[in-house]
């Protein structure tokens, strides 16, 4: 049976059995019973419960566990003998026959696929069976445990909320579970680069081209200090010389200067700037801004200036990151507190003297945090790079030169075709996974500067 | 800190020094003055020039899609005179009702009739001039009129790519000049595009669209949305009303906010290794880039519903908690109705965000070309900033108004659910 109609045979007898019990549990109750804690709603949600979670919960480890016992099953046929010894080429003519087997293609490279399909599909068949039957009696057999058990001085109700309580808990470890996901994958498949390349090399060769792997010496054309810089350079200097003063300026302007009418207008309208999507900027760059930087560094002189320069993606990140910088530094000069503007203010000094001389210092450690968020999603950012930055990795200073960053290296060595297990894949999550470490200690630094500085006030 | 901000107070009261005051009317004062009233009015201007300049960025940017993608939407069209009769296809009238009809028309070489036609009409390159899907139109006009086949008709067909970048002023001048001719001939018309609400992807700019890749959106973000939002929600109720203040918790509420800033490329090499490589899953499907951007969006939500939640005040839990309700009463029968629209707020905020998003699918690859709109959560599709960025890539000039037309329905898309999301916050924001 298809697992659809299965969940959906499943939530219906959930239903059934909800219904069921508040019937009962209505007429059980008597005068006497209705001071209990639990309501005829309680006692049908508790039924419904237990017809439903434990086959979901079957079906659930049921799915990772089916394809081995498929496999094993079908290993086991007598067809099964002609196979391979284990290898690439015995998966691959498992995973056809699997494909043929569940009509997903048809036709396969090997023909022992085409033998070795009807086997596939009884075993899927058998299985499917099995599994459909063990969770129908899970279903019956719990409902019905729990059909007996609606009387009027059971406490359905605790129990109920001892399962919604475990599902809240649930719930949030899938964000933990996510980082642990993270985690573990990026460091499996770069453990497994690194056993490849040395991480010396990885991260102090100044040599970067993945196009031209050399097998014998794979780390020779894998040094990743281009990248490293051209992302610091693009990220943390080209973008933030856009966004720190222009950030900071509306900041104070909007909060300081501008009537109440305008601030409200203002300030959603820079918002909607943080709200255009990244591929948008990049189509704007690498149609717009690039070729005017380009033209720009040839009026200056500069005859070699690229197309694809670190100055254009550099620039509209820039533009993109004002609102997360203004937003920023707008909330740590309002936890400044009020009497030290006062005070200033009282003195004769003039609002722009207060907001120079005491509102910014004073704010100063909230907007250096909000600076390093603000460079950690810089550097993160990968349409703009990708569709306006170049693929070249050079080590220069010249901000018209083609310069390239992480991201868009990830990009590149995983969309180009190359099978998943070689140097050229495995080195963009080696790359992954560097990037990942950089954000996180700029997250984590900037999140204790800002609290510390926040606590220092209240 | 606070100390040195606390000037020492003298411990004996002395007479302070006897001073002068000072003598405002001075001219050295009066310059001091003015300079500094100089420098006050140079800052402020530089604080609205920031403002100005950046929402000038935003309103160049807008106007730049605009005046190029506005022509994505409209096409040119040529009178194309056929004569039916003369062709002679061989097709019933039978074969024309019913479904068998687009297969009838295409085997009875259509296609070539269309071809010669307009090289009866326009010359030795006539078929050049219309779109490589000009046929389908004719297709089209034969299936509503099967009387057409018996005599000669004008139909208005798409031209090709070519001649529609010219007639639109960007052409090649060889392009210019049959434009010209054939404008002096009253042939040509505009129309809207149709095609372009309605299609998928193709190699020919003037027979793509974006409901292929509108469809393959919509389905992730429903996946997105199923899953991110329960979650979500579930969490954020977790940690702010039952957890228990400790080191797990902690853990717990670093993990998640950590999440809201990890890259967004990060979570496509999640996909990759553990959707695609370990779980087996389609690649470029879009249940995989909903359960991506799901993991994505999840912290969005969680950070959102737990200011919402945080906004309900204490007194509305005591009220509940002192007449009886348990614990998960409180929560589920009043806090959370409250918390709602703070809620959807910022799931709406998430979900505009995860619309927008590129790099993580381009991990999982849905970067393929993808020619027909998928009808399931597991067949290939791809998505409206995906296509965005692939149409970027292509070298034929007729794909830049494709592209920016596409930009502008995806604006259009996120600036309506963030409209939707500041009109939510207004409309029930309670102020306790």
């Amino acid at each position: 049976m298809a697992a659809g109609a299965l969940a959906f045979l499943i939530l219906g007898l959930g239903l059934i059995a909800w219904l069921a019990a508040r019937v009962r549990a209505t007429n059980t109750r008597t005068a006497a019973t209705r001071r209990f804690s639990s309501l005829p709603v309680h006692h049908a949600w508790f039924v419904a419960l237990c017809t439903v979670l434990p086959p979901l919960v079957f079906l659930g480890v049921w799915a990772f566990t089916s394809p081995a016992l498929v496999t094993d099953a079908v290993l086991a046929t007598p067809a099964a003998v002609q196979l391979p010894p284990p290898g690439f080429d015995r998966a691959s003519i498992l995973s056809e026959a699997r494909e043929l087997a569940a009509g997903r293609s048809y036709g396969a490279f090997h023909e022992l696929a085409h033998t070795l399909a009807p086997a596939y599909a009884a075993a899927q068949a058998r299985f499917d069976w099995i599994a459909t039957g063990l969770a129908l009696l899970l279903a019956f057999g719990g409902g019905a445990a729990a059909f007996a058990r609606v009387r009027p001085g059971f406490a359905a109700r605790t129990h109920v909320e001892r399962v919604v309580m475990v599902l809240l808990l649930a719930a949030s470890l899938i964000a933990v579970l996510t980082t642990v996901g993270i985690v573990a994958s990026l460091l499996w498949e770069s453990a497994r680069f690194f056993s490849i390349v040395s991480p010396l090399e990885f991260l102090f060769g100044t040599h970067w081209s993945p196009q031209v792997i050399d097998a014998r010496d794979p780390g020779a054309t894998l040094g990743a200090v281009p990248l490293f810089w051209g992302t610091f350079f693009i990220g943390a200097v080209i973008a933030m010389a856009v966004a720190i003063p222009f950030g900071l300026m509306s900041a104070v302007y909007l909060t300081q200067y501008a009537t109440p009418r305008a601030r409200r207008w203002m300030k959603p309208t820079l918002e909607v700037l943080a709200g255009v999507p990244t591929v948008v900027y990049g189509y704007f760059a690498a149609l717009t801004v690039a070729p005017a930087v380009r033209d720009l560094g040839a009026a200056l002189g500069i005859s070699w200036a690229s197309s694809e320069s670190a100055l254009a993606a550099g620039l509209v990140m820039g533009v993109m990151i004002i609102p997360f910088v203004s937003s920023m530094a707008d909330d740590s000069m309002a936890a400044v507190p009020a009497s030290m503007r006062d005070g200033s203010l009282a003195m004769g000094a003039t609002s722009s003297e207060t907001i120079r001389r005491v509102l910014i210092p004073a704010a100063l450690p909230g907007v250096v945090g909000g600076v390093l968020l603000a460079v950690s999603r810089a550097i993160g950012e990968t349409m703009i790079v990708v569709m306006a930055a170049s693929g070249v990795a050079t080590l220069t200073l010249n901000p018209f030169a083609s310069t390239t960053t992480v991201t868009r290296q990830i990009v590149d060595l995983l969309t180009g075709e190359a099978e998943f297990d070689s140097p050229k894949t495995l080195a963009a999550f080696a790359l992954g996974l560097t990037l990942f470490v950089i954000t996180l200690l700029l997250n984590i630094f900037a999140l204790t500067v800002v609290k510390r500085y926040r606590e220092a006030y209240e | 800190m606070s100390k040195s901000l606390v000037p020492e107070l003298p411990t004996t009261a002395a007479e302070p020094p006897a001073r002068r005051p000072t003598d405002w009317t001075t001219g050295a004062m009066q310059k001091r003055i003015r300079r500094r009233y100089a420098a006050e009015r140079r800052f402020r201007l530089l604080g609205m020039a920031a403002v100005v300049l950046s929402a000038a960025f935003l309103a160049f940017l807008l106007i730049v899609m605009l005046a190029r993608g506005i022509g994505g939407f409209t096409e040119t069209r040529v009178a194309l005179p056929i004569d039916f009769a003369a062709a002679r296809l061989p097709v019933t009238p039978a074969q024309l009702r019913g479904r068998g009809a687009d297969l009838a028309l295409a085997g009875a070489g259509l296609e070539g009739a269309v071809d010669a036609a307009a090289t009866t009409a326009f010359g030795k390159d006539g078929a050049d001039l219309l779109s490589d899907g000009a046929w389908l139109t004719v297709r089209d006009a034969v299936k509503r009129d099967p009387a057409l086949l018996a005599r000669r008709a004008t139909v208005e067909v798409p031209v090709a790519s070519a001649i529609d970048i010219a007639v639109k002023g960007h052409g090649t001048p060889g392009a210019e000049a049959t434009v010209q001719r054939l404008q002096a001939r009253g042939l040509l018309s505009r129309g809207l595009n149709w095609r372009f609400l309605g299609n998928a992807d193709s190699t020919d700019p003037t027979r793509v669209g974006i409901w292929g890749a509108f469809k393959g959106s919509l389905l992730t973000m429903l996946v997105t949305l199923l899953l991110a939002f329960p979650i979500g929600v579930f969490a954020a109720l977790y940690l702010e009303e039952y957890a228990p203040r400790n080191r797990w918790t902690d853990f717990l509420e670093v993990s998640i906010n950590n999440l809201a800033a990890v890259p967004s490329i990060i979570f496509g090499l999640l996909g990759l290794s553990v959707f695609l490589g370990t779980w087996g899953l389609p690649r470029s499907a879009p249940i995989v880039g909903g359960l991506t951007l799901a993991l994505m969006t999840m912290p969005v939500i969680v950070i959102a519903g737990r200011n919402a939640i945080k906004g309900v005040p204490p007194s509305v839990r005591d009220a509940a908690l002192g007449i009886g309700a348990s614990p998960v009463q409180v929560v589920f029968h009043h806090v959370l109705p409250l918390a709602l629209p703070g809620i959807l707020t910022g799931t709406i905020i998430g979900m505009a965000r995860a619309l927008g998003e590129t790099a993580p699918l381009l991990m999982i690859g849905m970067r393929a070309f993808i020619a027909a709109p998928p009808s399931g959560l597991r067949d290939p599709a791809t998505a409206l900033p995906v296509q965005i960025f692939l149409w970027s890539d292509q070298v034929d000039r007729g794909f830049v108004e494709k592209t920016s037309a596409a930009i502008i329905v995806l604006l259009v898309f996120l600036l309506a659910m963030n409209g939707l999301a500041i009109y939510l916050r207004n409309r029930f924001e309670t102020r306790w």
